[in-house]
């Protein structure tokens, strides 16, 4: 048996690179580790479908319409649509000064958006680079942008640091619509909306969508992409090991003891994982092991199943009232404690099955560990809010699964519960994403690759670093007689 | 008819007797008009109590620019910076830890609480170091347009990208993660002991109405150190006479060269026609003319209130509307009996001529924010103290002292406002704080002055009391300081300049936009 | 505010020329009496006793301790047997030294590292995934150097012991009096020697043990001036004087490879990882940009010099530890950065950095040399190191 190209997990981007990988000509082998297969939430870049032909082998993207949905304070709610204008005439019933500023914010933030996805579907591009290629990128990136005109690049340059409180308080004056967006921008980030950086967070929600939605779509291409010939898949196993020799990746080591040998690896879990745990410890400098270290992943979200015995809610139902809200929300996460006022996210799984995601209760407790008393804690206060939130007669709720951060860590690979595998911050983005030695899918273990929402472009653009991963690892092929 | 001045500043603050200077020393005819009766602006010292000198508003020296002393040769104007020899930050539980200038002292003070950060701390400064290198081309440049196509732009933004390009990717990486990131995830990178930690990401929050935890402000820790950075000029200390003296000092400077100061003379309005800036009218009536004006008040001051609207695009004054200022900082300056006992480090050591901070952990500073996020001042505030009269004596009375307290966090839009009930319990909540650590100081304090951001914006003239004339902030700094495209000391208006701390680089006593806009003007 | 060593007492009542000096924040005697010259005379003719305590040391102990110091340091440790002692540098991923010190195996599963910065951290951030225990160790160790050619005999009366079996670069546990303690032959002086490891609490009674056995053998306290010269005769770099640590490096020039320190020999590129073998290994294929090397000043022409303005030659008797340029064919081609007139070999010496070629033992380049306030140059001659190298050093 021939060393395989051996890929570590099956998501979107594992699958995009093990495909791309498959094509040209290599062995590959895919180890799904034991997770169960879920939507894969983000945008599938055009170019990226159409090369893998997702279309034709059946993928579906769902949107969600409305795609946010607030219950106002004395009855009503506030939606926003697909469309702007149905937006538009929803947020009229609140706030027409809001109303009539809605499309010109939806089309600024659509521009900038519109950038973003561009620089998403290349790799990142080195500032430091010497090399004629690295230059070209930086050009390359840099006319992009000037293109914006003045006013785009303005608005880009202001808009990546701010914190999307200011954003909004620059734009609105209704409080349940701002809660409501930034509900968004802050969705899987520790900080609150005053933090700088959220602003970008909504860009990047933006990122796929049609203007004035800020909420990814979900689709079944990881599903399709399992389906596609060319890979073998193993659903159950799991890597525990990655044997290194002479300073290059060797064989990868099952949980059951069977070694596969392995001219290339390409991991998908998260990098902390990858090579703090399952690479052979003793190959890493001490400056990347702090490095590594010091990625920052920080999930506050926890999942509460619920049966519902009125399921005509309007979803996806978010409690957001207000920044303020959301501000004390996340003042908790910070000292390592559960907001006893927390954002949710409510939405259909089932009939009459709803899934609420709970944000701002911390993978890292202070003093206490994720044990029975806490998991019903949050079922409590989701259920609690819940009622409180709605208007009376809403239905009965009865609590089912719950599912708390440890929960996601173990059951999904999220480290720390951060379904972006490394916080979406300012200092996690392009070139420093996860690590500026690691941004470029190359680890310094010869031969070792890293892809999934850790690296560019993140959590928006599911496959896009599975791409951009194959690319290196064949690249780097290319230069190796066979 | 000639006019008399090539050109007026208005407002006699530091930055502004810095263009003054500048522009006098160049051959203009220059005059300063000052409100008050004193220039300095919020670098005054103040006889506020009889004996007592206080430097009222800022009280140390810390980013004043080398080029600036050199070329103005302020020592010989009476500048005399005394240096601070410590930082103590005393511990709840009794103990402290002290910060030394001295290299082996300061590391043995550190491996009693942590070897691994007692041989961090020196990697740390030196990156530092570094950092503060490669952003100091920054602070003496005009910031080019990056939407621009003029040649000067252009120009401008090739030379940066080189520089940045010139630190190589260790540099370039470790200066991206300082610029983005919260001042206390990078120091957890760093550290593990909380109050180190929690001492250094003081100066990341300076001025700011964010926290230790809010990204951007490992920023400001960077903006704070590069007082360190000039080796002998070092520049970092207490001026002899207080913070007026800078001023004075500067003044003195720029009557040297010919300018004229006026005090007691407010201006009132920025004469304009067609578009064009022509003089001054001040409150008295009196009206001067001049080719040029400079501002050295904040950007709304100068725009809304001094020019207004109606002189400017709509644009401009949108874009200004987003510029924010948000106060957060006070001052208690107390005039004492005898000297505050520390109980951490009792009786009178070195410590007393340094400064000591309360900021026990980043927890300690992120709840004081915490409460000042939602309108409070905070109940026990971060405290950065300096006992002037411990290195300059001349401050007070024979055995008696002055103690200049900042305080953080006392936000400008407090629920209710400012009311003197309000800014007597934010001094009691100031004085209940130092006495956990030195509980002498209740019955040492003669005489009390508390200086809330709205004695700030009413006294001196600073829009809601934000001490660097609006907030240093990424998206309002460099080009977007103030407003995107207006980041070049000019201004809408010919000939109307702006000279203060709301444009580049900044805020803190640097003098570097007061000389970088005098530049500009003898540049045409 | 600064330490004393366990050893103060006693120094500090036989210093009486009262020139102090700091060590890693400690206060140690730069010269005992009132000129440093008995002192260093006493290192080559008899025998001097040297307060190293200052020293950091580390014990390094379990299961993968030896895969610890591998990872970190640049020769190779496995191999090493109990009782063995390896100087070696390390460096930092780049291939640049970070510090350099002594590895001594204590047993199986226990060494003690030496070095002269801290380096606890660094230990630590290298020990991922070991089971491994790092503690630091230098303020519960005292540390001693017994250095020249009376050094066994004094030991041997001090300990009651014969010492003829411990060889170069080897130690051994001894008595000295009832205290215990490990000796390694090992110094900074290049002559025969022992470095005494001991506990604090044993101190004192060490050291009037050895001054008492000692001085009928004309042992003599000595301090840091006298060690200079020393270890500059024997041509050992000294960390912030020869090379610049790659951590406190402002800019890249100013670090250093081994092989820039003429230290090749320690560099193991056969282990499978160290921090900084990649570079190390790519850096091994081209020549060395830089070379360290020992610089002999040519007399005559020196002496020239003075004559030309009716002076007799001015020779440091105390080591300088700025940077001398040097030149050849009109440019400038390297650096010395150590230099002391050397009472024993009766040259004027020096260690020096220099380009390429000219690095090689037999170049011809001249020193700077400043005569009554004006730069002159005097012919000197590149040799290996060291400049002194006795039998009885290995014997």
């Amino acid at each position: 048996m021939s060393a395989a190209t051996v890929v570590i997990g099956a998501g979107a981007d594992e699958l995009v690179a093990a495909h791309l990988v498959a094509r040209a000509g290599h062995r590959v082998v895919v180890l799904a580790q034991g997770i169960a297969p879920r939507p894969t939430v983000g945008w599938i870049p055009p170019a990226l479908a159409r090369a893998l032909e997702l279309d034709r082998h059946g993928l579906r993207v769902a949107t969600d319409d409305p795609w946010a949905v607030a219950p106002l304070a004395g009855g009503g709610r506030l939606e926003l649509w697909q469309s702007a204008e149905r937006s538009a005439a929803s947020i009229a019933r609140v706030s027409p000064r809001d109303a009539a500023r809605w499309p010109a914010f939806c089309d600024r933030m659509a521009r900038l958006a519109r950038f973003l996805e561009s620089v998403y579907q290349a790799p990142p591009p080195d500032p430091t680079g010497t090399g004629a290629g690295a230059i070209t990128e930086l050009a390359r990136l840099a006319w992009r942008a000037r293109r914006l005109g003045r006013a785009s690049l303005t608005d880009l340059l202001r808009v990546l640091p701010m914190p999307v409180a200011d954003l909004l308080d620059d734009w609105f004056e209704n409080d349940a619509l701002k809660g409501l967006l930034a509900a968004s921008a802050v969705a899987g980030l520790r900080h609150g909306p005053r933090a700088a950086g959220t602003a970008f967070a909504l860009l990047d929600r933006q990122v796929g969508n049609r203007p004035g939605v800020f909420r990814p779509p979900r689709s079944n291409a990881a599903q399709v992409l399992g389906t596609l010939p060319g890979i073998e898949l193993a659903g159950d196993a799991r890597a525990v090991r990655i044997a290194v020799r002479a300073g290059r990746v060797a064989a990868v080591v099952l949980a059951d003891g069977t070694e596969i040998a392995a001219e290339h690896v390409l991991s998908g879990l998260d990098p902390r994982r990858t090579l703090l745990e399952l690479v052979e410890p003793g190959w890493l400098d001490p400056d990347t092991i702090r490095a590594v270290r010091s990625i920052r992943a920080r999930g506050v979200v926890a999942e509460i199943e619920v049966n519902a015995a009125d399921p005509g809610l309007a979803m996806p139902l978010v409690v957001a009232p207000s920044l303020d809200y959301l501000e004390r929300a996340a003042d908790a996460a910070k000292y390592g404690a559960v907001s006893p006022e927390p954002l949710l996210v409510v939405r259909p799984v089932a009939a009459a099955r709803l899934a609420v995601e709970l944000q701002y209760a911390p993978y890292s407790l202070a003093g206490g560990r994720w044990d029975e008393r806490r998991r019903d804690g949050l079922a409590h206060t989701a259920i609690d809010l819940l009622r409180r939130s709605l208007p009376a007669g809403a239905g009965a709720f009865e609590v089912g699964a719950v599912r708390t951060p440890l929960d996601l860590e173990t059951e999904r690979g999220w480290p720390e519960a951060q379904a972006a595998h490394a916080e979406l911050a300012l200092d996690q983005v392009l070139w420093m994403r996860p690590t500026p030695a690691l941004a470029r899918y190359r680890t310094p273990i010869h031969g070792l690759y890293l892809c999934g929402p850790a690296l560019h472009p993140g959590p928006a653009a599911p496959g896009a670093a599975g791409a951009h991963a194959a690319r290196a690892l064949l690249g780097a092929t290319a230069l190796r007689p066979r | 008819m000639a006019n008399r001045w090539d050109a007026i500043v208005v407002g006699g603050g530091h930055n502004g007797l810095v263009a003054a200077a500048y522009l006098a020393r160049a051959g203009k005819r220059v005059v300063v008009l000052e409100r008050r009766e004193r220039v300095g602006g919020a670098a005054v010292s103040e006889e506020a109590f009889p004996g007592f000198r206080f430097s009222v508003f800022s009280y140390v020296v810390s980013l004043l620019r080398p080029e600036i002393i050199r070329d103005l040769d302020l020592p010989r104007h009476g500048l005399h910076i005394l240096p601070l020899e410590s930082t103590l930050t005393p511990l709840p539980n009794g103990d402290y830890l002290a910060q030394w200038n001295d290299h082996d002292r300061n590391r043995r003070e550190l491996a009693r609480h942590s070897l691994r950060d007692a041989e961090a701390y020196d990697e740390f400064g030196r990156t530092l170091h570094q950092m503060g290198r490669a952003m100091k081309p920054l602070l003496g440049l005009v910031p080019p347009d990056p939407a621009s196509w003029r040649p000067r732009d252009l120009a401008g933004l090739a030379r940066l990208g080189r520089h940045f390009r010139a630190l190589g990717p260790a540099q370039f990486h470790a200066l991206h993660k300082l610029a983005t990131m919260s001042a206390a995830d990078y120091l957890d990178e760093w550290f593990e002991g909380e109050a180190l930690k929690g001492t250094k990401a003081a100066s990341g929050i300076i001025g700011t109405l964010h926290g230790p935890r809010s990204p951007g402000t490992a920023y400001v820790l960077l903006h704070h150190y590069m007082g360190e950075l000039d080796g002998v000029f070092r520049a970092w200390g207490f001026a002899k006479g207080g913070n007026g003296s800078v001023s004075e000092a500067i003044a003195g400077a720029a009557r040297a060269f010919g300018a004229e100061v006026r005090t007691g003379a407010a201006v009132a309005q920025v004469l304009v026609a067609n578009g064009r800036a022509t003089g001054v009218t001040l409150e008295s009536g009196e009206e001067i003319r001049a080719e040029v004006v400079l501002s050295n008040a904040d950007p709304r001051r100068t725009f809304l209130d001094l020019v207004g609207e109606r002189h400017l695009p709509a644009e401009f004054v949108e874009a200004l509307g987003r510029f924010r200022f948000r106060g957060a900082s006070a001052k208690v300056n107390l005039a004492l009996d005898e000297l505050p006992n520390f109980a951490c480090m009792p009786g009178r050591g070195p410590h007393l001529r340094g400064a000591i901070s309360i900021s026990p952990s980043v927890d300690y500073l992120e709840r004081a924010f915490d409460e000042a996020k939602y309108g409070e001042f905070s109940r026990r505030p971060y405290l950065d103290i300096v006992i002037p009269s411990m290195i300059d004596p001349d401050m007070a009375p024979p055995g008696k002292h002055v103690m200049s307290i900042f305080v953080q966090y006392a936000p400008y839009h407090l629920a209710g406002g400012w009311t003197d009930a309000r800014r007597e319990a934010l001094g009691d909540a100031v004085v209940d704080t130092l006495a956990e650590y030195a509980p002498n100081v209740r019955r040492a304090i003669l005489h009390r002055q508390v200086v809330t951001p709205a004695d700030i914006e009413r006294l001196v003239g600073i829009s809601e009391g934000n001490i660097f004339h609006g907030e240093l902030t990424l998206q309002q700094l460099f080009f977007l300081r103030p407003v995107p495209a207006w980041a070049r000391y000019r201004t809408p208006i010919e000939g109307l300049y702006q000279c203060g701390s709301g444009t580049h680089p900044g805020g803190g006593v640097m003098g570097a936009p007061g000389r970088l806009a005098a530049l500009e003007i003898l540049r045409r | 505010m600064l330490r004393f060593t366990p050893f103060h007492p006693r120094v500090a009542a036989l210093c009486q020329s009262h020139a102090w000096r700091r060590w890693a924040g400690y206060v140690v005697a730069s010269s005992y009496e009132l000129s440093h010259e008995r002192e260093y005379h006493a290192i080559r003719a008899a025998a001097a006793l040297i307060d190293v305590s200052p020293l950091y040391k580390y014990r390094v102990h379990g299961r993968d301790a030896d895969r610890l110091l591998d990872r970190v340091v640049t020769r190779e440790v496995r191999r090493s047997a109990p009782g063995d002692v390896l100087y070696t540098p390390w460096c930092d991923a780049a291939g640049k030294l970070l510090d350099d010190g002594t590895i001594a195996r204590l047993d199986e599963r226990t060494f003690r590292l030496t070095a002269a910065e801290p380096n606890l951290r660094w230990l630590q951030d290298n020990a991922l995934g070991l089971e491994v225990a790092i503690e630091d160790v230098s303020d519960s160790v005292a540390a001693l150097a017994l250095q020249g050619p009376n050094a066994r005999v004094i030991l041997e009366a001090a300990c009651e012991t014969d010492l003829g079996g411990l060889r170069y670069f080897k130690q051994a546990a001894v008595r000295l009096r009832g205290s215990p303690l490990l000796v390694s032959r090992t110094g900074y002086t290049g002559d025969l020697g022992y470095e005494l490891w001991l506990e604090p609490g044993d101190a004192l009674a060490v050291w009037d043990a050895l001054i008492e056995a000692g001085t009928p053998f004309g042992l003599t306290p000595a301090g840091m001036l006298a060690l200079d010269v020393a270890r500059i005769e024997a041509g050992l770099p000294l960390i912030d004087v020869d090379y610049v640590p790659a951590n406190r490096a402002l800019i890249a020039g100013q670090t250093s490879s081994p092989y820039e320190l003429d230290l090749a020999w320690a560099v193991k590129l056969d282990k499978p990882f160290f921090v900084g073998r990649d570079a190390l290994a790519r850096e091994a294929q081209r020549p060395p940009e830089w070379r360290f090397a020992g610089i002999e000043v040519d007399w005559p022409s020196f002496e020239r010099l003075f004559a030309a303005v009716g002076l007799a030659p001015r020779v440091p008797s105390v080591a300088w530890r700025t940077s001398v340029p040097l030149y050849a064919e009109g440019a400038q081609v390297g650096y010395a950065t150590s230099g002391v007139w050397s009472p024993l070999l009766k040259r004027y010496i020096a260690l020096a950095h220099l380009r390429g070629r000219w690095g090689s033992p037999g170049a011809a380049v001249e020193i700077e040399v400043t005569v009554e306030h004006q730069r002159k140059r005097a012919g000197a001659t590149v040799v290996t190191k060291p400049f002194f190298d006795p039998a009885r050093k290995r014997a």
